[in-house]
């Protein structure tokens, strides 16, 4: 089966679909390994760890597409992936469509900031007026060739005028065509039971440790009717720590071998794939 | 020598530089072999040949820059860029222009227009306000003399053709550029030879002129004369071959398989018709013979095909 199509039965059955956030292929194959259904490609983490750049709209189409690609690739989970404002006027959104598509990613997001965006978290935002935000919507979903693609409409609205303009957008676009509402970084409890009550459609939750909103556990967020929830920051959050960790230990005792588990290469291939690879050599390529 | 070096002294010839387009590395080569000392790259022929799409903006910085770097690879001669509104604000110029430097290309030009972009020919163009467009060159001039100062940056305006804009507002703006730290102006399309003279007359530096589009066509003479530093030539190239498939496309579907094999006896007497030649065999094989085992070489013997010569 599809992934966008199995995301698709995803939506309709009841629970919520949680996305831990994967920025490279390794951290997508963790997921897996977890037991998590869903992947979700972090747009800031794909910036800082593919171009070692902070998330201001510098990765390019062309850069998001391919990386998501190879997350697609390596899991067999479907895969939500950022895709920030459609890089550009709704001509630029059908092409973000198609090359999402092809990627073979199950569905995007697409957010009313101008070009080029900022992260969700921080300030200086801008945004798009609520009709150009339709359009772009609207052009999405017309455009895209497999009608199961699920196309995520995100508003930035909350941090740049209001609350209300936020709950606004995103019922305007899920008449447009979307088909699940993304309200960007409500900043209190009462804001995301707000939107909970009032988006009349599917709903997002992005839970961002140490970001603008309040942290809500899973159940929670299922209890009050959001359909699914992402955490972007999660796999990268661990790994940059535990790096810094290391680099320092060898810094200071000249060796990367240490007391108590060593991961050897091996440990590492087979986190990634090695026995499935190694019993096609065996069953094509015997060694004689 | 570094191309961005020798782009910066044939510009310092005095006389007008003449840059026919290319599209893709194929295309660049072949104006290389004829002689020409630098070539362009199209963002309309690389938009068009690379993703057939057109010039609106719908080709990404990767795919821009990609392209240059698959060119500035295959030819010796300096290439200019076409870098659209560096694909972004100040600070996406900045990634832009270093992304480009790395390519090996010598140059490239900016533009004011507003995102996305469109051809300069094209109607339906809009432009940023002046104090927004020379941050952004500001931007790009401090970047480049971080990494390469030889780095040609050349600011275009399409003021005069924009919605609501005039010959005198591009004037303005191609000097504002100058100023901001831009090598050359660019003033986007032009619409008479009185126009072009005004350009060249009250631009206060080296002009880079677009013969294209709705825009007069001189002789090299009359450029030299009326001062323009750079001329290109952006889209004869991608039209003639756009022309010349098509051609050989119908005539084997009316004639079928025989169109092809009078298309190959006529294409044997071409200049580059000795194909495998062009494309670099001869090389190869110099190569091989200066550096892989001598037995290597006994592949050649009794096998069918192209034999490379030394050349």
């Amino acid at each position: 089966m599809r992934t966008t199509t199995r995301l698709r039965q995803m939506l309709k059955e009841p629970g919520i679909i949680v996305a831990p956030g994967a920025y490279d292929g390794f951290s997508a194959r963790l997921i897996e390994a977890a037991g998590f259904r869903c992947v979700y490609m972090t747009g800031a983490g794909t910036a800082a760890s593919h171009l070692g750049q902070p998330d201001l709209g510098l990765a390019t189409l062309t850069e998001m597409a391919n990386h998501a690609a190879h997350l697609a690739s390596c899991v067999s989970l479907p895969v939500i992936a950022d895709a920030d404002t459609g890089y550009g006027n709704v001509l630029n959104v059908v092409r973000t469509v198609r090359e999402y598509e092809r990627a073979g990613v199950a569905g995007l997001h697409m957010e009313d900031q101008v070009a080029p965006k900022k992260c969700g978290h921080i300030a200086g935002k801008q945004i798009i007026p609520t009709q150009e935000f339709c359009d772009k919507i609207r052009a999405a979903s017309e455009y895209r060739t497999d009608p199961d693609f699920v196309i995520i409409a995100r508003t930035d609205a909350r941090a740049v005028t209001s609350l209300d303009d936020a709950i606004d957008r995103g019922n305007r676009a899920a008449e447009a065509g979307a088909d699940v509402i993304f309200v960007e970084a409500p900043q209190t409890d009462d804001e995301i039971q707000r939107v909970a009550r009032e988006v009349k459609a599917p709903l997002l939750a992005n839970m961002v440790q140490g970001g603008r909103t309040p942290a809500v556990k899973v159940a929670e967020l299922e209890r009050i009717g959001f359909k699914i929830v992402i955490f972007p920051a999660v796999c990268m959050a661990a790994a940059v720590p535990a790096m810094e960790r290391s680099l320092q230990e060898l810094k200071e005792t000249g060796t990367d071998w240490h007391d108590g588990p060593v991961l050897s290469p091996m440990d590492i291939f087979r986190k990634v794939g090695f026995d499935w690879w190694h019993a096609i050599e065996e069953k094509f390529a015997p060694r004689s | 020598m570094r191309a961005t070096s020798k782009l910066r002294e044939l510009l310092g010839t005095g006389k007008t530089l003449f840059v026919p387009g290319c599209y893709n590395a194929l295309s660049a080569r072949i104006l290389e072999t004829v002689g020409f000392p630098a070539v362009y790259m199209t963002g309309y022929g690389t938009s068009l040949s690379l993703l057939g799409l057109p010039d609106a903006g719908l080709a990404t910085m990767t795919e821009m820059h990609l392209n240059a770097r698959y060119i500035a690879n295959a030819v010796a001669v300096p290439v200019i860029a076409d870098a659209d509104n560096g694909y972004g604000n100040a600070i996406g110029v900045i990634r832009t222009v270093r992304e480009y430097i790395q390519t090996g290309v010598a140059g490239i030009h900016l533009e004011d227009q507003a995102i996305p972009k469109r051809c300069g020919h094209v109607a339906g163009r809009r432009v940023i306000p002046i104090e927004e467009a020379v941050g952004k060159y500001r931007a790009a001039d401090a970047i480049r003399r971080q990494i390469d100062p030889d780095f040609v940056l050349i600011a275009r305006t399409d003021a005069r053709g924009a919605h609501g804009g005039s010959l005198d507002e591009a004037i303005r703006r191609a000097n504002a550029y100058l100023e901001a730290g831009a090598d050359l102006a660019f003033v986007e399309g032009p619409t008479s030879v009185d126009e072009v003279r005004r350009v060249c007359k009250e631009v206060h530096g080296p002009v880079f002129y677009n013969q294209t589009g709705v825009s007069p066509r001189f002789s090299l003479e009359e450029m030299n004369a009326l001062g323009i530093a750079v001329s290109i030539v952006p889209g004869a190239t991608f039209r003639v071959t756009i022309q010349a498939v098509y051609d050989l496309a119908r005539d084997l579907k009316e004639r079928g398989p025989a169109a092809e094999a009078e298309f190959n006896e006529r294409f044997k007497a071409h200049p580059l018709g000795n194909i495998h030649s062009f494309a670099g065999f001869d090389q190869v094989r110099e190569w091989e013979e200066a550096y892989l085992p001598a037995e290597e070489m006994d592949k050649y013997t009794d096998s069918v095909g192209h034999q490379p010569v030394k050349r």
